[in-house]
């Protein structure tokens, strides 16, 4: 820490004018942090589905936020950050499976986060019912194209159809007709 | 409209999910009052939407890990860009350029502290009060013993500590925690009163060896587990920014990791805790 001295070394009028961008930049990290709080684990449910290991989805948001500090210092769109943080994270998530893929360390599939969780409130019988129509969720769900899986994920996690169509590049019409072909699929599971 | 067709799925789900354009949208109410197997369908969607959403629930919110760490990673980072922009702006130009370097990585280094007090301020309100409890009961053991733990290493790189496959810290096995318990005479003590833990964490190359580990007491205050948790991550930091060596990492942690802790973080205490 041999630098106390530099800041007097700027011309003056200069330190008002690193003040100002210091209270801007420290104003855009509490927005970031806050808007991080609010949307890590929504993010973070969602870049699972692209079946990257747990340490890969962390880089993955942390890269999403640092773009959008970025983003927003350059003093870029504000409209609908949520959209926004959810197709760089997408991209993101795409760019890091096909590296880990090329490398040979990524798995084709998602595994099953299922196997050993019980819900300790049932009794034997009900949650052998219940683990048995769990299996059969994730069986269809898995058996979904990737598409409609990501479109189903976006929904849950609370975005509107526009949003969906900008995250995942596609149109309006085919994120309902997406979404309803999942939900037929899920609406047959307890016929199975 | 007396006869209308019936609504297809994918108009239902728009009808549901309020998409429907206001006009559309009165449309199929009027419809769905009307028709009884439209009805049954939207309810059967909404059924299959309720069902999926449990299902996510249980399996998808489990994997999700705490936001602390990250959230405190995120804010060193975005200190990180600051600074660099700073440096970069053309005004920056006027200031000696040797020091305009020094000015940048000060900043980061201020940021770091600050983050990594916060965190460990989390860390101890989350844990603190029962971590009181048990270790009233306990030895505490603040500092291995140089004999029985010496502190080992496999060979790797900075590379290889840095890149995203490399190992995180492990959970010790329960024989071979047993026998380093066993070894430093607190076998019989309170299990939670220690963590196991790696003396040079496999994070900086550390060996699984039974001359790597020592018990360290969790106690509430002072140098305990979470303060050196905090060192491990700021000399990991270090490493991959490179602005430390790997092996100077190794050696400083494994000689004598407290006052590694007050060089890195120019501090005479614990950051972020009360002086026992």
């Amino acid at each position: 820490m041999q630098d106390s001295q530099s800041p007097s070394n700027v011309f003056a009028g200069l330190p008002a004018i690193a003040a100002d961008r210091e209270r801007r930049a420290s104003v855009l990290e509490r927005e970031v942090v806050e808007l991080f709080d609010q949307l890590r684990g929504p993010l973070f449910r969602y870049i699972l589905t692209f079946g990257l290991p747990v340490q890969d989805c962390e880089e993955v948001i942390q890269e999403t936020f640092l773009a959008l500090f970025r983003h927003l210092t350059l003093g870029r769109s504000r409209r609908n950050l949520r959209g926004w943080l959810f197709r760089v994270a997408h991209n993101l998530a795409l760019k890091t499976r096909l590296r880990s893929r090329r490398e040979g360390l990524a798995p084709a599939e998602a595994e099953s986060p299922l196997d050993g969780i019980a819900d300790p409130a049932l009794n034997p019988e009900h949650e052998f019912q219940n683990a048995q129509t769990r299996r059969r969720l994730l069986t269809v769900y898995q058996a979904l194209p990737e598409q409609d899986r990501r479109c189903l994920s976006l929904r849950a996690e609370g975005l509107r159809y526009r949003e969906i169509a900008e995250v995942l590049d596609m149109s309006l019409g085919s994120v309902s007709v997406s979404l309803a072909r999942s939900l037929a699929r899920l609406t047959r599971v307890s016929e199975l | 409209m007396e006869h209308e067709e019936h609504l297809s799925d994918s108009r239902l789900l728009m009808a549901i999910d309020g998409e429907l354009p206001e006009r559309d949208a009165v449309r199929a109410a009027a419809h769905l009052a009307a028709c009884w197997s439209c009805r049954a369908r939207k309810q059967e969607l909404e059924g299959a939407i309720a069902e999926f959403v449990r299902f996510r629930e249980r399996e998808m919110n489990a994997p999700v890990p705490p936001a602390a760490g990250p959230r405190a990673l995120l804010r060193a980072r975005i200190a990180a860009v600051t600074a660099n922009r700073e440096a970069s702006r053309p005004w920056a130009a006027f200031r000696i350029p040797t020091r305009r370097n020094d000015a940048a990585a000060a900043l980061v280094a201020c940021f770091c502290l600050i983050v990594v007090a916060m965190v460990m301020k989390d860390a101890i309100a989350t844990k603190g009060a029962t971590a009181k409890e048990w270790t009233r009961r306990a030895p505490a053991v603040f500092v291995p013993d140089a004999h029985l733990t010496p502190g080992a290493t496999v060979l790797v790189g900075r590379q290889d500590v840095c890149s995203s496959a490399a190992p995180k810290n492990r959970m010790v096995p329960v024989s071979l925690r047993k026998q380093v318990l066993d070894e430093y005479g607190v076998g019989n003590a309170e299990p939670r009163a220690y963590e196991v833990d790696y003396l040079i964490t496999p994070a900086l190359g550390g060996a699984d060896d039974i001359r790597n580990l020592w018990p360290q007491s969790y106690a509430a205050n002072g140098w305990n587990a979470r303060v050196k948790d905090a060192l491990e991550d700021r000399l990991h930091d270090l490493v991959c920014n490179g602005e430390l060596d790997l092996t100077t990492a190794q050696r400083e942690i494994s000689t004598d990791w407290i006052a590694a802790y007050k060089k890195y973080f120019h501090t005479d205490r614990p950051l972020g805790i009360a002086q026992p």
